[in-house]
């Protein structure tokens, strides 16, 4: 037992080092972490000398519902948005929708091409996407208007930010599925499924020059620096997933750094992106960065832990898509801590036979699952903290609830 | 690992095999007084090398593509050619768009407009962001090259090897090309102007329609003509020069005239270059070559004026013997025709408008260069 404890407890303290480098976090947003870790092993609750300090969590609170599993300060945050009036927290989705309208069709605007490229390039901007991205960067660009006394209306330069974010993200996502050689996104057969790669891979390239020209367009040059950083962390990112680190600590680090390049990095600098359209202020900047990084950390935890729990086809791809990729994602890298057998199959990519079952089990075994889930509440609750900075409206109460539907969301 | 070591592990890939698809797209004319040409062109601009492609070539993330790509040796990846032209291309093919960048650059000199003093000095006649244009232009030349060499997996054949070697190899050209292309993006935006963001990222998307219209050409033969085949040519040789002159002298903030001449040049310039090394196979006396492009220009031409009806018997009798098509007999078929002499003419054609273009720019050494450059792609 004590061993064991051990070895949670210098994992988890990994862990923390590894967040407060990559992610410069707070003392706050890190004590909150430490209960957390605290309270995920079960173990460590009765060992730890200063366990009368954690009657806010206990372990039997902590079960797979993922609504009673916020922190308490994130809830009583929500629950003073709440006393102004329940109303005013509206649905996110709904209240982006009017700047969202059209979106689709104005990608597909800029997308000038003959039949065969054409084809290829609207193929996934079909409106049955969830927008996610440009929804963020709508109500972010609302909410730094409001804050900065310019009213809420959204500037044309702030909705093409928006329609870039998506359209980086599609190139991204071609190109993702030659690397993974993928059949299936979004319930469709893929584009290099049904064209071939070559000109899968030259109709993201088409797509990200058509982004790239738009964004040029908008005739900021700051915004263009801003965006194109996003870019070059795409594919270091990509770069950083084919390798594997020996070491626990550095294994961490290199996960959560990976997962900002991969996924929070076009987030957050869309975010800054818009708010440096509307105010000159750095630290309205650094506000709207910090809330797209956090909450882009988290939707990827979210989406890592989905992989293990979600059943095959409500993600869209097959449950364990991640081992069978050879990735060690957040659960798994959890789960080695309590289970040192696997580190030998993380090294080893998950490419003998069997392995990728016999992580499975250690992950479900394991408390690896709502470790990384607690992980993503602690980012989300970072966002929340970041935004409320921002004058009160009704897009900045809109985006403290995108955490809370970021955190529950099952597909 | 230390910058030599890198070095050593790409120049491990081995030595380019001969005949197979070559990098370089100025190696089409002779030789020895193109190597003249070129290497007085360089003495113009300071230093010919690209610091930006040597400082991706030697970045964390290519070296470690280098030891991937190590793999592929042995198997039938064209990225494994690609990655032997870095290090082992004739040198003076590899940079050849960034040097026309550069030569234009100092041909152009200062533009005199008010806004001028506010640009940094001048490196050897050459402001810094026209150098850092024109390693971005190698760069996109470059990730393109690597980025069409992606194979479809669905048409691997036993021929080709493992088809696990052809998936990895596909992984890495997905990977150094978006790699090479991120770092263009990233020099572009420290440019600091978003005219010439615009213009090169459009000229990206001018190579991507050029690949997809050589398909479209080469299927649908009905479609063939003079201007669907210029339309191509610009498309995939002629834009990305053509925009990176003009982005050299919009840097400096020349005027639109200056700007439409560098433009002009830069087009004419890749159409005679093309022409050039499209001809190459047809200006040998004796027997023909094992193999030639059916898309090329001497081949296009010769079959719009035979017409449908001649080309499907020649083709049919080049086929006749063996299944592989028989090139010899319709090389000299090929010869014979107007189609050749099409193609030279063109080729003096646009090299001419070239020269025109650049003779506009007053005398300098960078100009006569230019000149000798765009006459050395006309002579056979």
């Amino acid at each position: 037992m004590a061993v064991q404890w051990r070895r949670c407890w210098r994992g988890h303290g990994a862990v923390r080092g590894a967040i407060e480098a990559v992610c410069g976090v707070n003392r706050r947003a890190v004590t909150v972490l430490e209960r957390g870790a605290g309270a995920g092993g079960l173990v460590t609750e009765v060992l730890l000398p200063v366990r009368h300090t954690h009657t806010s969590i206990n372990p039997s609170m902590f079960t797979r519902s993922r609504s009673r599993f916020l922190p308490p300060v994130a809830r009583s945050c929500c629950c003073c948005c709440r006393i102004h009036s329940d109303t005013k927290l509206k649905d996110p989705f709904s209240l982006a929708q009017e700047d969202l309208k059209n979106l689709y069709e104005d990608i597909k605007k800029l997308l000038v091409s003959k039949v065969e490229l054409k084809a290829l390039c609207d193929y996934y901007f079909d409106g049955k996407g969830k927008a996610f991205r440009p929804m963020i960067v709508v109500l972010m660009a609302r909410a730094c208007n409001i804050h900065s006394n310019r009213g809420g209306d959204l500037l044309p330069a702030q909705r093409s930010i928006a329609m870039i974010s998506e359209m980086i993200h599609t190139a991204s996502l071609v190109h993702d599925d030659v690397i993974d050689g993928a059949d299936t996104r979004r319930g469709k057969t893929t584009i290099n499924e049904m064209w071939g790669e070559r000109k899968a891979i030259l109709a993201g390239d088409f797509i990200l020059s058509a982004a790239s020209m738009a964004l040029a367009r908008i005739g900021n040059t700051t915004v263009v620096s801003v965006l194109s950083q996003v870019i070059e962390d795409l594919v270091r990112g990509e770069f950083m997933q084919l390798g594997s680190k020996e070491n626990e600590n550095e294994r961490f680090k290199h996960y959560l750094e990976k997962t900002f390049k991969k996924t929070a990095s076009l987030i957050a600098n869309s975010c800054k992106a818009v708010s440096i359209l509307v105010n000159s202020d750095p630290e309205v900047h650094e506000i709207a960065y910090q809330y797209g990084r956090n909450v882009g950390i988290a939707f990827q935890l979210v989406d890592d832990v989905l992989d293990f729990t979600s059943c095959a086809n409500q993600l869209g791809k097959p449950s364990a898509a991640d081992l069978r990729l050879g990735l060690a994602t957040g659960p798994v890298l959890f789960a080695c801590q309590q289970f040192p057998e696997l580190h030998a199959m993380i090294m080893r990519r998950f490419c003998s036979d069997g392995d990728v079952d016999r992580a499975w089990r250690y992950v479900l075994e394991s408390d690896g699952v709502e470790q990384t889930s607690f992980l993503a509440q602690h980012y989300c609750h970072e966002a929340t903290r970041q935004i409320s900075r921002l004058q009160p409206s009704p897009e900045r109460d809109a985006l403290i609830r995108l955490t809370e539907l970021v955190l529950n969301r099952d597909k | 690992m230390a910058a030599r070591s890198r070095l050593a592990l790409l120049a491990s890939l081995g030595p380019p095999r001969r005949g197979l698809r070559s990098l370089s797209l100025f190696s089409g004319t002779s030789p020895s007084s193109w190597s003249k040409v070129v290497s007085d062109a360089e003495k113009i601009v300071g230093y010919p090398t690209s610091f930006m492609s040597l400082r991706c070539l030697l970045s964390d993330e290519l070296s470690n593509v280098a030891m991937h790509v190590r793999k592929l040796v042995g198997t039938k990846h064209p990225l494994l050619n690609t990655a032997r032209g870095f290090v082992y291309d004739s040198k003076h093919n590899l940079q050849m768009r960034g040097l026309v960048v550069l030569l234009m650059s100092k041909a152009a000199g200062r533009s005199g407009s008010p806004s001028d003093a506010l640009l940094p000095d001048m490196i050897s006649g050459i402001y810094p962001s026209q150098r850092s244009l024109a390693e971005i232009t190698e760069l996109i030349h470059t990730a393109f090259l690597v980025h069409r060499g992606i194979v479809n997996l669905k048409e691997w054949t036993f021929s080709d090897g493992p088809l696990k070697d052809m998936q990895f190899g596909n992984k890495m050209a997905v990977l150094s090309g978006d790699f090479l292309l991120a770092n263009a993006c990233t020099g572009l935006a420290q440019l600091n102007n978003t005219k010439v963001v615009e213009l090169i990222s459009s000229a990206i998307g001018d190579l991507v329609q050029g690949v997809y219209y050589e398909n479209s050409n080469s299927t649908e033969q009905g479609k063939l003509s003079v201007a669907s085949w210029k339309d191509q040519v610009f498309l995939s040789h002629g834009a990305l020069l053509a925009k990176s002159c003009q982005a050299a002298m919009e840097l400096a903030r020349h005027n639109t005239e200056a700007q439409t001449l560098a433009y002009e040049y830069g087009k004419h310039l890749a159409f005679a270059h093309k022409l050039n090394s499209d001809l190459q196979p047809f200006m040998k006396s004796g027997s023909g070559p094992a193999v030639f492009s059916l898309d090329s220009a001497p081949v296009v031409f010769h079959r719009l004026i035979v017409g449908h009806e001649i080309w499907t018997h020649q083709m049919h009798q080049a086929q006749n013997s063996t299944t592989q098509t028989d090139f010899s007999k319709l090389w000299t078929g090929i010869r014979s025709g107007g189609g050749v002499k099409q193609a030279v003419d063109l080729c003096t054609q646009h090299g001419n408008t070239a020269l025109e273009a650049i003779r506009r720019f007053p005398p300098s050494e960078a100009r006569s260069a230019l000149e000798n450059i765009a006459r050395a792609v006309t002579r056979f």
